[in-house]
């Protein structure tokens, strides 16, 4: 299945690759670590996101993958006994300067969980939901923008006759691409996703990564992944992580064909723990 | 195959235990509806000879085997019909198809024998001095006549001011009363207890522990001192300082100074307020923390949350909160006798003269009614018929409102269900 996929993304990857060795990074940490409570869960990483491109994040679980996510957002504001170091900036803004206006910043940066997070609305609502939070109150301009964004996430066809149903009775696919038009209805800058597959049946796997290839050149997308092949296959960047430290970042296809990083090897090839 | 047969054994235990509460449930339910309707329905009218010779008309109230209780008519006072004689005494029961009944006003029954022109004399004669309500032959009664004398009768209780006396006619101040008053505490009670579950959940440093003990120690408070909290906070204190401030004109005659409705709608709202904040403080923990921070994650402050998407979704909670303050507030009338509860209220709280509710007044109310009617009457055995009636309808009150609740949350909840799975 897999081998069907492949030799389409990498046509694209290779293209991107010239086009974004140039360009400035959508989102870039400078030292960052995050504590909670006493315990280190991110040391000193320094990461450049590319803009526009998919950038997947690997690691062995507990790495500090998703809160580094978490970290982008300042989603772990809502954790406490957290604790940032370093920086972030997405494009010229300081995401931790002490003036900064977190739900702007939330806004600019979407989040995709692991498990499909519809809210208890109707499929209409909860894609328009971010659209309100901006003050939209025109329901012509609501419904624009709702379909624009279901059709950007694969989804309109399927749900056009039922936009006033209950979110919650759509099938997982469904609800991952509803979550997905959710979050780039605000028209973020960067959409990050922890494990948006995981959740997925096969078939609901493969559509979802065309999805993503369509999105990349709109978005600039952070994917975490447990998935080697899905990583290989998606992304035109990676990064891998172990123990809260960022040990190599690079081209996905010289990261997982010539590793620099000895621990890098040991986990893409399966010798790692 | 052990655990089969303890598990099999714990089933049939639960399912037993279940069943006892059913049939309790089910049994209280029945035996009040049942001694209530009863009380309503037209009784045989029987002569009674007895061994010495004498005869009365009556109706057999009680029979409890030895003894026979009778309700000869009562020409001059309520009451003074009763008369217990030994069944050995009885030689004769036989029911005239031509006895009738005159029902009055204040209660009494004036009971007789005899033709239309007889009947029409006695009417006559007991009418000049008392109003009549009701003539009936309840002998000669056919299955339709009986259950049209029975609607009527319940229409009257029902729809009527009660006789001076509170020993007779309607009860329909009191049900006024109570529906007004468990409406008006649960309009007080679901802002207060919505915003303490809110805070409850939001927050978790030493005001919240504080709020939640004391709510914990509020729902293990007796009732009564409830009564007495809200005699010394809101009548007392309150209410007296608004009237010295607003109303000192009519000083020394208290306008808020005294029991009312009001005082005793936020004296039930105290009551019920910790079975509120529990029942939502549950329905916002239910709420998966993912949705939260979905909700973060668009850009929305944790008020937008909250407003947007928490409440909303806590809605089935909310409105089971509200469900379980309203059965609560129903039941209670310890409380309310300190606050404002009367037996025979001079004017109803609710009344067609702008602005319609008039908070300050005192009420009467169902719970009180039945208590009067059982213990506070003149003899105990004649007011039980009535105390039952009143407990049919305070019962009703509570199934009606409650059932309005449930329904109403239920079609939310259907709206939400996949979330609590």
């Amino acid at each position: 299945m897999s081998n069907s996929v492949t030799p389409a993304i990498d046509g694209g990857a290779s293209v991107s690759r010239e086009q974004a060795a140039g360009a400035a990074p959508a989102l870039r940490t400078r030292a960052l670590s995050l504590w909670y409570g006493a315990r280190r869960a991110l040391d000193a990483v320094d990461l450049d996101v590319p803009a526009r491109r998919i950038t997947a994040l690997i690691g062995p679980s507990g790495c500090g993958k998703s809160s580094l996510l978490r970290c982008l957002n300042r989603l772990n504001d809502e954790i406490e006994g957290t604790r940032v170091e370093g920086e972030v900036r997405l494009g010229e803004a300081d995401v931790y300067a002490p003036d900064a206006f977190v739900h702007e910043l939330r806004r600019r940066v979407g989040i995709v969980f692991q498990r499909p997070n519809p809210f208890p609305l109707s499929v209409h609502d909860n894609v328009a939901y971010g659209l309100r939070l901006l003050g939209i109150r025109s329901r012509r301009e609501l419904d624009e923008r709702v379909e624009a964004a279901l059709k950007a996430a694969a989804l309109w066809d399927e749900v056009a006759s039922r936009l006033d149903d209950g979110a919650l009775g759509l099938s997982l696919g469904q609800q991952q691409r509803l979550v997905i038009a959710r979050a780039i209805a605000v028209e973020p800058e960067v959409l990050m996703l922890d494990e948006p597959a995981s959740a997925l049946d096969p078939a609901a796997t493969l559509r979802f990564e065309e999805l993503l290839h369509e999105l990349a050149g709109r978005y600039t997308l952070l994917l975490v992944t447990h998935n080697m092949q899905q990583a290989a296959r998606v992304s035109d960047f990676t990064a891998f992580m172990h123990a809260g430290r960022l040990i190599e970042f690079g081209d996905t296809d010289a990261l997982f064909t010539n590793p620099r990083e000895r621990q890098t090897e040991d986990f893409i090839t399966g010798r790692y723990g | 195959m052990n655990g089969t047969r303890a598990a099999t054994a714990a089933t049939w235990m639960l399912g037993g235990l279940v069943g006892l509460c059913i049939a309790t449930m089910l049994g209280l339910l029945f035996f009040t509806l049942g001694s209530g309707l009863a009380s309503l329905r037209p009784g045989t009218l029987e002569r009674i000879t007895l061994a010495d010779g004498s005869s009365r008309l009556a109706e057999v109230v009680a029979d409890d085997g030895n003894a026979l209780l009778l309700r000869t008519s009562e020409t001059r006072r309520l009451g003074e019909g009763y008369e217990r004689v030994r069944r050995g005494d009885v030689v004769a029961r036989r029911a005239p198809v031509d006895a009738f009944m005159i029902g009055l006003g204040d209660g009494r029954r004036v009971l007789g024998i005899g033709d239309d022109a007889a009947l029409a004399a006695a009417v006559g004669s007991v009418g000049a001095l008392a109003r009549v309500v009701e003539v009936l032959r309840p002998n000669a009664l056919g299955a339709f006549e009986g259950a049209g004398i029975f609607l009527r009768r319940l229409a009257r209780f029902v729809a009527t001011p009660p006789d001076a006396s509170n020993l007779a006619g309607g009860v329909l101040p009191a049900l006024v009363g109570t529906v007004t008053l468990v409406l008006l505490m649960s309009v007080l009670v679901m802002p207060f207890g919505v915003a303490a579950a809110v805070y409850l959940h939001e927050r978790r440093g030493v005001g919240a522990r504080i709020v939640r003990t004391a709510i914990d120690t509020l729902a293990g408070v007796p009732a009564i001192v409830y009564g007495v909290l809200g005699l010394g906070l809101f009548v007392h204190g309150i209410g007296a300082g608004i009237d010295r401030w607003f109303y000192a004109d009519r000083l020394p005659v208290p306008t808020f100074g005294g029991g009312g409705l009001l005082w005793a709608a936020l004296t039930l709202a105290l009551l019920t307020l910790p079975v509120v904040v529990v029942s939502v403080e549950q329905g916002l923990a239910r709420i998966p923390s993912s949705l939260r921070d979905g909700s973060l994650a668009l850009g929305a402050t944790r008020e937008e949350t909250l407003w947007r998407l928490l409440l909303p979704a806590a809605r089935p909670a909310v409105l089971t909160g509200f469900v379980l303050a309203i059965a609560r507030a129903a039941g209670s009338v310890a409380p309310l006798m300190l606050v404002g509860m009367v037996k025979l209220a001079p004017a109803s709280p609710l009344d067609g003269a702008f602005p319609y509710l008039h908070p300050s007044r005192q009420f009467m109310h169902l719970g009180f009614a039945v208590y009067d009617a059982a213990l506070a009457s003149p003899d105990a055995i004649r007011g039980v018929p009535r105390a039952y009636a009143c407990a049919m309808l305070l019962v009703c009150v509570v199934i009606v409102l409650n059932l309005s609740a449930i329904l109403l949350r239920n079609r939310l909840r259907d709206r939400y269900r996949a979330l609590e799975s």
